[in-house]
């Protein structure tokens, strides 16, 4: 009797060890292989929208490359009083080569940055109708990433020097596999603005003029006047910036309380991050405002130094309120409103500032520009007569407040942060302590 | 389980018929107090005949006069007596303690423990039953050598680490291979809010009839690819034959705290606070030179901050100037809890010869310490094994439980009622209209609002069955086919009324998140035995498959109406949602044959393949082969029957194992899905490695088995080497390539250590008296890393880092040289290193923490570790307590930058700080006090760290066992009552709440050691009654 079971029973076993590879062949459900992403125009853009997706993260344009500017260099001016040790290091300019921020700004950017770099490789198989778009965005996020990696990470662009102090690693082709070539060192600061200037004028060149909430040719001019503002070339500055403002594109809001905490994109606004619900929170909102509005605890407080710029009737000094025992900047109290990154009121600035430097009256006098801004914060058609260099840096600091912009005009004009002068290496952030270790080619900063 | 082998045997062979009976009769009682017992199972050895002793202790059998009886008794030694013809057979059975010849569960197996060839650790399920702990693995602290636990925080639901004989890997997982009834259990939780928790919480662990932890290669290789880091087998009770048995258990207790800290009240705080300004503002004129506008700037603003934090408590003067506060809140206090204990057990037990059964059902209330945490368990079993006719058996092992959790945040979070410490005395609990106060008037946001503001429940239910048929296909060879299906299931909302900080913004929030793990298992292997000319032959060889998915669905939502709306479905707006499917499979084929010689020469051979999905493409399948020897010497001629030496083993094994922890999919190149204003856009995620494959550890056991005075005394000594290679590593890659880290095999790492044990009935008879101890050592060092030196994932507020030739996760940070007597300043060791990084200038220190140079200050894990039970039983009366303790690890007070910072923040200080420098206080460890400017305060900092070493009584036992004569009368069996007290001493030298901690939002193989405003173990006293019927 046992033996007729023992055939059946050896035979079962059999079939069970016969059990084939192929049950070990799973594939992932939310994410696809490597192979078969760039090879159509749907996933190319999808790609480029993949950018986006990181260039948004709190650690870069979702308010955290704003905030530490300002952070950087806002003695006096605010407080950081947040618990976060590492933001806090960062205000006292004791930061270590270890640094959570400085290493996750750094990470975060080059993701983009590769991201970027695939779409560019596989250009070829987009529509010839959006090619000019999905080039242009990503090599305008190129640009716009690398532009705060070499103010962050480099000591700073000087218009009489050379430029050969080392600024960050170029990186314009994409990642396949990991070998020593990925040791890559860093370039000089000039290499990288030649990198930024060419990435920009072609972007300029091959953008539409409208885009939704994309980069635009506007996008590509205002950046590039950005940059060239910074690197003293006030030419293009002028020129870049005299672009976007006789375009016809843009406008600036009838107030200065309507520019700020905007669900959509504004008329003003030349180039925004989209904040929607789906995404957790601006990190403006986070560390500006206060927990009523979706904020941690207040952890920037604007201090009566800053509160003091403002001339009686400046409607810009209304946007600031007193919430958690302290004053605060306003301008972050909608937590899924739009991260301003480019508006045109700089336009304006950077116009007027590059013609009184050229003596120049390229568009508009440099009074007319700095009475626009002014007449826009109710303070009359025309606050000015005249204007001195001085009272443009002072609409500038007042105009552009807490956007962004402080630590990098500091190093611009050449100004001090408390005792420390514009090139001390404390304002400049250490190059993540990690990547030095895994990449043998990284100098250091000084003093990290 | 022996007995069961030989009922079957006994089957097979038939019944042989007597033809002459005679009628024996007598007594069995119990050595211990000469009470008769009743319900002893006699048998007649080769037959199914068999009787029970009445309420007496008496029985009458009829019996052939050559016949042997046999008399069982659950927790007695049974014995085997020849009739002999006699007609009166009085009998006393002895309680039953371990000994070398009690049966071990193997994988695919058992064995008898003398024969046993590799190193086995067994904790008998009556050593853990009914401890009021809420998991199992903390059941097992101090238990078994080299088995180390530690529950990361306090909190009542919270994951334990455990690791046996050290680390093994740095990036894959280091826990141990669970596997219940053969059912590998699935470990991954996918909650979200709270920290990591325990999986295995559901598990009831008074079902559990025997733990084994495999612990060498010999023992584990038959697991494969999953073994390197031990396995932890867990059987739970079979049923018994003979009537049924029940057992109820009731338990009540309290628990609270095993320590609290020290913090300021309104005074200490509002003057020490002033004393910070002042000084703040005196440094400020030391290194700025007193500029306008600094001018006693802080002691403005910390009045002005006093007063915001006062509320209405404040107390003001006429002009309208800060005093003091009404309010003098203990922030503390209002953080812990005592907290109600509840457990409830019923179990039955029973079954014909060929039908047994054991069913339970169980309820566990137990109350966290910490305000807003709790858990409730039910939970029920059935085990059942059936002898369907001489050649086949079928059964099944079924279990179902459900747990509620009463969530609260993970210990980083503001809401983590932890962290209430940091809030100040001077603020009030509540406002004027009994609303709990937050900021502005509390420094941070009030964490209490999340306990009466928000509704957080999760609901774990988890159920594992593994069914079997068994086959004997002839003598000696049995087919056996198992199928096993674990399924875990964990299902969180939360809810945040709008006076949270999470749902003051929005209007109310809400999430609701469903995960369900399903494992399923099949398995089919052939197991043999035979003996033949002196050859003792055990072999088992099978196949098995096994596939796991897990499946998760994520919904948030906000904007409600009213608090009162619990569900999403009143959601204004729903703001976001997920769903995430990953599985992984393996396939396996494994065989293992241990056969011995004239009961002396012990050999065994073993090994698994395993191919997994987790794996790349070219290194699909592993081969783990491991080998072992034993030679019994007191088998040998010379040694027999000796009393001194009663047992000798030597035995030795060399075999390889392997771990496949790591996550799915991690071969492949891929893209993932992320979006930018509400589109869904491709991301690059990971670079393809085709190459990828498990780690692999060779180990090497040698170790001695010994007893003495017929085995009075016995122990085991080992000594084993774990070299582990290919690691599955994170390599950190430049980031400038857009990814972070790639995980590769490479990198190795070493395990080195001893174990002793020794356990000893110290006192036998009437008065009892046995002693378990066990102690190890474990020496762990990083080999290899990618050729990097170190891996430091620390930033500035962690400092656990891998580096080669250290432990892993060893504490690298600068080195804290105490204050500088003249001004206050925190200092450091400068440690300037040469070219080959030995120190130069050695005592050189600098008031500029980034002037200091990071040294290796200490690791996380311990080296030595041990636990010592003594048991003392006298007429029913038992007292038994267990210590265990480690020491040689640190611990990182990472939560003492802010509560020990000399008044740099608002946070309320620990009195400690009281301490501080000043003029008139020179020599002391805690720097001037200086609000506002960091003063030694840095995370990565030695002043932060502090020896982890503790000894600590687990459990002490003190029980009554009624006499059974006294029970019977009243047809009871047993009846116990029993006072339990969990950790109700520590010796340390640790200052934090409790040195037994890993900070539940950081724990990794890297991070451990970090006290992060995490909650104490409790320290619970029970009482409880156990009735037997």
């Amino acid at each position: 009797m046992k033996r007729k079971y023992i055939t059946v029973i050896l035979a079962a076993m059999l079939t069970t060890f016969m059990a084939c590879d192929k049950y070990l062949d799973l594939q992932p459900s939310q994410s696809i292989s490597e192979e078969i992403v760039l090879d159509n125009d749907k996933n190319v853009k999808n790609v480029l929208l993949g950018a986006y997706s990181i260039f948004k993260s709190a650690d870069l344009y979702g308010g955290n490359i704003l905030t530490f500017s300002e952070v950087l260099a806002g003695d006096g001016e605010i407080f950081w009083s947040g618990t976060y040790t590492d933001i806090r290091e960062m205000f006292n300019k004791q930061m270590g080569a270890a640094n959570r921020d400085a290493t996750a700004i750094w990470q975060t950017a080059y993701r983009v940055i590769n991201i970027t770099n695939n779409v560019l490789s596989a250009i070829d198989v987009v529509n010839d109708a959006d090619k000019g778009s999905v080039e242009g965005e990503a090599l305008f996020l190129r640009a716009l990433i690398y532009f705060d990696l070499v103010r962050f990470y480099a000591l700073p662009y000087d218009a009489a020097g050379n430029n050969t102090q080392p600024g960050v690693p170029l990186v314009i082709t994409p990642t396949r596999g990991i070998s020593d070539d990925n040791n890559v060192a860093r370039e000089s600061v000039e290499a990288i603005y030649t990198q930024i200037v060419s990435d920009l004028t072609r972007a300029a060149a091959v953008l539409p003029a409208s885009n939704g909430v994309f980069a635009t040719s506007g996008a590509a001019n205002a950046l590039l006047a950005r940059v060239c503002l910074q690197k003293g070339d006030y030419n293009n500055a002028r020129d870049r910036a005299n672009a976007v403002i006789t375009s016809g594109v843009f406008e600036l809001m009838p107030s200065y309380t309507a520019v700020f905490n905007n669900n959509e994109k504004s008329a003003e606004d030349i180039f925004i991050n989209r904040i929607t619900t789906q995404d957790r929170f601006s990190a403006m909102t986070e560390f500006w405002s206060i927990p009523e509005y979706g904020g941690r605890d207040g952890d920037i407080d604007i201090l009566d130094a800053h509160l003091n710029l403002y001339v009686e009737g400046d409607q810009r000094k209304d946007l600031f309120f007193f919430g958690n025992g302290q004053w605060r900047s306003g301008k972050w109290n909608n937590q899924y409103g739009v991260v301003n990154i480019i508006r045109f009121a700089e336009m304006y600035l950077i116009r007027a500032e590059a013609n009184l430097r050229l003596g120049t009256s390229t568009g508009a006098t440099p009074v007319a520009d700095i009475n626009t801004l002014r007449k826009r914060a109710g303070l009359g058609d025309d606050y000015y007569a005249t204007v001195t260099l001085n009272d443009i840096l002072l609409e500038r600091r007042i105009e552009l407040a807490h956007e962004g912009h402080k630590v990098h005009d500091v190093k611009r004009l050449k100004l001090n942060v408390a005792a420390r002068p514009y090139n001390d290496p404390k304002l400049v952030f250490p190059i993540p302590f990690r990547e030095v270790e895994a990449n043998p080619n990284l100098v250091q900063n000084p003093t990290y | 389980m022996k007995k069961f082998i030989l009922l079957f045997a006994l089957l097979i062979a038939g019944v042989t018929l007597y033809g002459q009976t005679i009628r024996v009769t007598g007594t069995v009682t119990d050595q211990d107090d000469g009470s008769t017992l009743p319900g002893v199972t006699i048998l007649v050895r080769g037959t199914t005949t068999g009787v029970v002793t009445d309420a007496a202790g008496r029985y009458e059998i009829n019996t052939a006069p050559d016949a042997v009886l046999v008399f069982s008794f659950i927790g007695m030694q049974t014995q085997q007596i020849p009739v002999q013809g006699r007609t009166v057979i009085n009998v006393v059975l002895a309680r039953e303690i371990a000994t070398l010849d009690e049966i071990v569960v193997v994988g695919y197996g058992t064995q008898i423990r003398s024969k046993l060839t590799g190193n086995i650790a067994r904790v008998a399920g009556e050593d853990i039953e009914y401890l009021p702990v809420p998991s199992v693995q903390l059941a097992l602290q101090g238990r078994a050598a080299g088995v180390f636990v530690e529950a990361v925080t306090g909190k009542v639901t919270s994951a334990s680490r455990v690791r046996i004989r050290g680390s093994s890997s740095i990036s894959a997982s280091n826990e141990p291979l669970y596997v219940l009834d053969g059912v590998p259990l699935s470990m991954e939780a996918r909650n979200i809010h709270g920290g990591d928790i325990n999986p295995l919480a559901a598990l009831n662990f008074n079902d559990i009839e025997s733990i084994e932890i495999l612990k060498d290669a010999s023992a584990a290789a038959i697991y494969g690819s999953r073994a390197a880091n031990g396995v932890i087998l867990i059987t739970t009770k079979k049923g018994r034959e003979g009537k049924t048995r029940l057992s109820f258990n009731l338990q009540t207790g309290f628990a609270n705290p095993s320590n609290k800290r020290e913090f300021m009240d309104t005074q200490e705080y509002i003057d020490y606070f002033r004393h910070a300004a002042k000084n703040a503002d005196a440094y400020e004129d030391r290194i700025y030179g007193d500029p306008p506008g600094f001018n006693n700037w802080w002691q403005g603003f910390v009045e002005s901050r006093f007063r915001r934090y006062s509320g209405h408590a404040a107390i003001l003067d006429a002009d309208g100037k800060y005093i003091g506060s009404e309010a003098n809140t203990n922030w503390q206090d209002q953080a812990f809890r005592q907290a109600g204990l509840m457990m409830a057990d019923l179990s039955a037990q029973g079954g014909t010869p060929t039908l047994k059964y054991y069913a339970s059902g169980s309820y566990s209330k137990q109350e966290g310490i910490v305000v807003g945490n709790g858990f409730e368990r039910f939970s029920g079993r059935l085990n059942v094994d059936n002898q369907v006719n001489d050649w086949m058996d079928m059964g099944l092992t079924l279990s179902l439980s459900r747990t509620d959790v009463d969530q609260i945040n993970a210990d980083n979070a503001f809401a983590n009622p932890i962290q209430l410490v940091a809030l100040v005395p001077i603020s009030p609990l509540r406002d004027k209209d009994g609303i709990l106060s937050n900021v502005p008037v509390t420094t941070y946001y009030n964490g209490l609002r999340h306990v009466e503001y928000a509704d957080r429940n999760m609901n774990e239910v988890r159920s594992t069955t593994n069914a079997y048929m068994d086959f004997k296909l002839f003598s000696g060879l049995n087919w056996r086919n198992e199928l096993g299906y674990d399924v875990y299931t964990i299902k969180e909302n939360n809810r945040y009324g709008e006076l949270t900080n999470t749902g003051e913004s929005t209007q109310g929030y809400a999430f609701s998140n469903y995960a369900q793990t399903q494992n399923l298992l099949g398995k089919s292997y052939l197991n043999y035995n035979n003996s033949f000319g002196g050859i003792t032959l055990n072999a088992v060889m099978g196949t098995e498959i096994q596939y796991a998915l897990l499946d998760r669905t994520y919904v948030e939502g906000q904007t409600f109406p009213l608090d009162d709306f619990k569900t999403l479905a009143s959601a204004g707006e729903i703001t976001g949602g997920t769903q995430e499917i990953t599985e992984y499979s393996f396939l396996s084929y494994f065989a293992r044959a241990n056969f011995d010689y004239a009961d002396k020469y012990l050999f065994s051979l073993s090994g698994r393949i395993d191919g997994s999905s987790r794996f790349g493409t070219n290194n699909r399948y592993g081969f783990f082969p491991a080998a072992a020897v034993g030679w019994i010497i007191t088998n040998e001629d010379a040694l027999k029957d000796n009393y001194n030496l009663s047992f000798l083993k030597l035995r030795a094994s060399y075999g390889v194992t392997g771990n496949a922890g790591i996550g799915n999919f991690q071969h492949l190149g891929l893209y993932g899905v992320n979006t930018y204003n509400n589109q869904s856009g491709l991301i690059p995620t990971q670079i393809p490695n085709p190459d990828l494959g498990w780690e692999t550890t060779a180990q090497m056991d040698i170790g001695l088995d010994f007893g003495f005075f017929n085995n009075r005394v016995s122990g085991e000594i080992d000594y084993y080497y774990k070299n582990t290679t290919d690691l599955l590593l994170n390599v950190p890659i430049p980031s400038t390539t857009g990814y972070t880290t790639m995980t590769r095999n490479v990198g190795s790492m070493e395990n080195r250590g001893v174990e002793f044990v020794l356990n000893t009935n110290n006192l036998v008879g009437a008065f009892k008296w046995n002693t378990s101890f066990n102690i190890a050592y474990n020496k762990n060092e990083v080999t290899d890393i990618a050729g990097q030196d170190i891996i430091d994932p620390g930033g500035s507020r962690f400092m656990n880092v891998v580096m080669v030739g250290q432990p892993i996760g060893v504490f690298y940070g600068a080195e804290y040289a105490g204050v500088d007597p003249d001004n206050g300043d925190a200092t450091w060791y400068i440690n300037e290193k040469d070219a080959d990084g030995n120190i130069i200038n050695q005592g050189a220190t600098t008031s500029r923490f980034s002037e200091a140079n990071f040294i290796v200050l200490g690791k996380p894990n311990p080296h030595l570790m041990g636990g010592l039970t003594n048991s003392f039983s006298f007429r029913g009366v038992e007292l038994s307590f267990t210590f265990q303790g480690v020491t040689g690890n640190m611990v990182h007070l990472s939560g003492d930058s802010y509560m020990a910072a000399n008044g740099e923040w608002f946070d309320n200080q620990l009195r400690s700080q009281l301490d501080s420098w000043r003029p008139d206080n020179r020599t002391t460890n805690v720097p001037e006090a200086r609000l506002g400017y960091a003063n030694g305060v840095q995370g990565r900092n030695s002043r932060y760290l502090e020896d982890g070493s503790y000894l600590k009584l687990r459990t002490l036992t003190l029980a009554y066992e009624f006499p059974r004569s006294m029970l019977s009368r009243i047809g009871v069996e047993r009846f116990r009552v029993y006072l339990i007290g969990s950790n109700l001493l520590t010796f340390t030298n640790y200052t934090g709440w409790d040195p037994e901690v890993s900070s539940d939002f950081v724990v990794s193989n890297i991070r451990a050691g970090i006290d992060f405003y995490s909650p104490p173990q409790p320290r619970s006293i029970t009482f409880g009654i156990n009735l037997g019927l």
